[in-house]
């Protein structure tokens, strides 16, 4: 099904030449950067990745929580947590930084510069020219003949109308475009010097102050409803970075039994919550490979909406293995939601990988076989094919 | 300035990080060497074997990589690692950096055995040794408890301005007394307090004993750190003789986001200089782009031919397709598109056109 965004798409787009015919006065206030779903009902947000929407069923649905659980190295699923936030900027939604490892003002930087569509149109994918047969040129298609004016759909990013954008990895997001939005943060070395009247090695002081300061934005802001004349809504997107790891003051990643085995998992409550009640979604990384007691990641998993497990490939034996060697690892979709009904509608396929490349993340089926005449890339793109056909 | 030692070549300014705001004397000294290019190869997808200088250029990178970052040095009982906490220490010195050392488990006299006098120099030693406790009640002295943040940026404040290096023999010693958490989040911010105080702290050495601590803590050191140095017992017949070879495994995080891992044999010789003894012959390396050929061919061993040659393929091409329109067709259609519809009928060899109306037959 073709994304049509509630305005639709005209046929200058070169999209589809498809309108949405919806009296105009009925039309809602849509929020930007938000689709409904078909499936559910609930307003959607791109994580960032088009790939991981296709993943998750279209999209993360608003008032969720998504958890990522963090590769050894941490390296994907920082990626991860930046391209949620520069999906937030792109839209215009607020943000809401929280660390303790590094100052929210450096993690904005450092965000990906978004790809408009004149700049990505130009670089053709190779695997959407392996679909036509070999003798078929670029220039002159023999039996495609009749789409070869028409740019290529679902590959060009467009402007912020669309749902789910592209972004640079090799480039910074631009300061302008920073400015352009509200941000809150919250660094926990800096609050902990702000009020250093409280123990510092008391692990729930730093998940009491963070959820505090959370509460404070979403009632100050508006965003669960409490100024009902604000006509504009927004979103606000929360990205909390390695939560539960020793620097927010927790001792799960270093013993068996820590002192207060259930401060992660009560934060996880609260927080939970307060999305539900607001206009608001959250991305949170978890060093899940450090917490000692296993049962606590149950718990955890339990108690968000959608959990992501990264597996990076680097210093590992997989690493030579040929079957994985375009992937930089696994992705493995521990839970989906059930939001209104009573099962997840998503498939549940397990041998999920992802490709890192300069401008494009993408998750794959793993196992596809090496065709003998042409690369491998007929497969996946098949594959590719079919999760949009699911969604 | 010292000329600098020979075992350290040491980059030239080419956009790397320290060369924006190092001191005017380690300017001068950068400026003397040439340039190297480190070839440390992300354990990616290939593991090349390096030549022996790059063992010695690696040892560079380190320092050239670091920036307030930790820099942990992991021994176990079987290899000390002391020795090369000390060869940290002394290139440190040798950089013009002043070096800030809070000892707690050897005396200070046994730490600054064996360094040549111009390191001596800008050694500041903190004595957490003598008195961990305060029992004597004399000034002077560094307690376990005063290791913070702000602790530490006072005992750095008293030393002379510049780059500093922080270094901590041993790390253990303070997590056997103090909280994981605490003593990580002090780590974190000694920097920033460091920075507030108008100091510059280039990076924090800091020595662990693995097997003191249960894995989960390690681990978690390990994931904190930028720079992980695990120092071990090499086997025997590496080197020369009168040289004791360790191995090192080095992993190291770098700001972009890479990971390098390497491994490699080193002795130390008089005046705490590092000596690499090259690489050890673990894992062969194995090219990818041997790869394809020897994937599996799927239709290899069949008893059907699925394979085309050239005439067959030249032949495939030579079919007709069906819907094949000529060139002036296919050009009009692509160009009206936007128009209303028009009907193209092309008559094939079976038609029979009659321009004839057939309702002129009926007779009614």
């Amino acid at each position: 099904m073709a994304a049509l965004a509630t305005g639709g798409a005209t046929p200058s787009d070169g999209a589809t030449s498809f309108q949405r015919k919806v009296p105009a006065s009925s039309r809602l206030a849509a929020i930007a950067g938000t689709r409904p779903s078909v499936r559910h009902g609930q307003l959607l947000l791109s994580s960032g990745l088009p790939s991981l929407d296709c993943v998750l069923g279209g999209g993360l649905a608003v008032g969720t929580l998504l958890l990522i659980e963090e590769d050894k190295y941490g390296i994907y699923s920082n990626l991860l947590f930046k391209y949620f936030l520069a999906e937030g900027i792109v839209c215009g939604h607020n943000l809401f930084v929280a660390s303790a490892k590094e100052d929210p003002a450096d993690i904005l930087k450092e965000l990906p510069a978004p790809l408009f569509d004149d700049v990505h149109k130009n670089q053709v994918d190779e695997k959407e020219t392996a679909i036509k047969s070999k003798q078929e040129s670029q220039e002159s298609m023999k039996i495609a003949w009749r789409y070869q004016n028409l740019p290529k759909m679902e590959v060009s990013p467009a402007a912020s109308a669309r749902f789910g954008h592209y972004y640079d990895v090799s480039k910074t997001v631009s300061p302008e475009l920073l400015k352009s939005i509200k941000w809150h943060r919250f660094f926990l070395p800096e609050e902990m010097s702000l009020h250093p009247e409280i123990k510092t090695c008391n692990m729930t002081c730093g998940y009491t102050r963070l959820l505090q300061s959370i509460q404070r934005i979403i009632y100050q802001e508006g965003f669960d409803g409490s100024y009902p004349q604000k006509k504009q809504k927004n979103i606000l997107r929360i990205g909390i970075q390695s939560l539960g790891s020793v620097l927010w003051g927790d001792d799960i990643c270093c013993t068996d039994n820590p002192e207060d085995i259930f401060s992660l998992t009560k934060f996880l409550y609260v927080l939970r919550g307060l999305l539900r009640m607001s206009l608001s979604a959250c991305i949170i990384t978890v060093p899940a490979h450090l917490i000692q007691n296993k049962a606590i990641m149950e718990r955890v998993t339990n108690l968000s909406d959608t959990v992501v497990g990264l597996e990076s490939f680097i210093g590992s034996e997989r690493e030579t293995n040929p079957l994985y060697k375009d992937y930089q690892g696994l992705i493995h979709v521990h839970q989906i939601p059930r939001l209104n009904s009573l099962i997840c509608d998503v498939s549940g396929t397990k041998d999920l990988a992802f490709r890192l490349k300069r401008k494009q993340f993408t998750i794959e089926f793993a196992d596809h076989q090496p065709c003998a005449s042409q690369k491998e890339h007929i497969l996946t793109f098949k594959h590719r094919l079919s999760f949009r056909a699911s969604s | 300035p010292p000329p600098p030692p020979p075992y350290f070549i040491e980059q030239a300014a080419r956009g790397s990080p320290t060369s924006q705001h190092g001191a005017a004397q380690g300017r001068a000294s950068r400026s003397v060497c040439g340039t190297v290019a480190v070839r440390c190869e992300v354990i990616g997808r290939r593991r090349r074997r390096g030549a022996g200088e790059e063992g010695v250029g690696c040892w560079a990178s380190w320092w050239l990589g670091q920036r307030g970052g930790l820099v942990l040095i992991e021994d176990t009982i079987e290899c000390e690692g002391r020795s090369l906490l000390k060869t940290f220490v002394a290139a440190s010195a040798h950089r013009g950096e002043s070096v800030h050392v809070f000892g707690f488990e050897i005396p200070e006299e046994e730490f600054r055995a064996g360094f040549d006098p111009d390191v001596t120099v800008r050694l500041l030693y903190q004595d957490g040794f003598t008195d961990p406790l305060r029992w004597t009640g004399e000034a002077g002295g560094f307690c376990g408890e005063e290791f913070t943040a702000l602790g530490v940026s006072g005992q750095l404040a008293r030393g002379p301005a510049g780059p500093a290096t922080v270094v901590l023999d041993s790390l253990s010693w303070l997590l056997l007394r103090q909280p994981l958490p605490a003593v990580c989040q002090a780590l974190g911010r000694i920097p920033m307090a460091a920075a507030s105080a108008g100091l510059r702290v280039t990076r924090i050495l800091a020595l662990l004993h693995g097997d003191l601590h249960p894995p989960g803590l390690v681990e978690t050191l390990r994931s904190l750190a930028r720079a992980v140095v695990g120092v071990g017992p090499a086997p025997e017949g590496v080197g020369s003789g009168g040289d004791t070879p360790r191995l090192a495994s080095m992993l190291q995080r770098k700001e972009t986001g890479k990971v390098l891992e390497k491994e490699e044999y080193f002795t130390i010789l008089a005046g705490f200089t590092p000596k690499a003894l090259g690489e050890p012959t673990g894992s062969v390396p194995r090219d990818e782009d041997t790869d394809p050929h020897s994937m599996a061919d799927p239709a290899a061993n069949l008893t059907f031919n699925l394979r085309l040659s050239d005439t067959e393929r030249r032949a495939r091409d030579g079919v007709p397709l069906p819907f094949h329109f000529s060139a002036q067709k296919k050009s009009s259609l692509l160009e009206a598109s936007a128009s209303a519809g028009k009907i193209y009928y092309e008559p094939d060899a079976a038609d029979d056109l009659d321009e004839e109306d057939p309702d002129d037959d009926l007779d009614v």
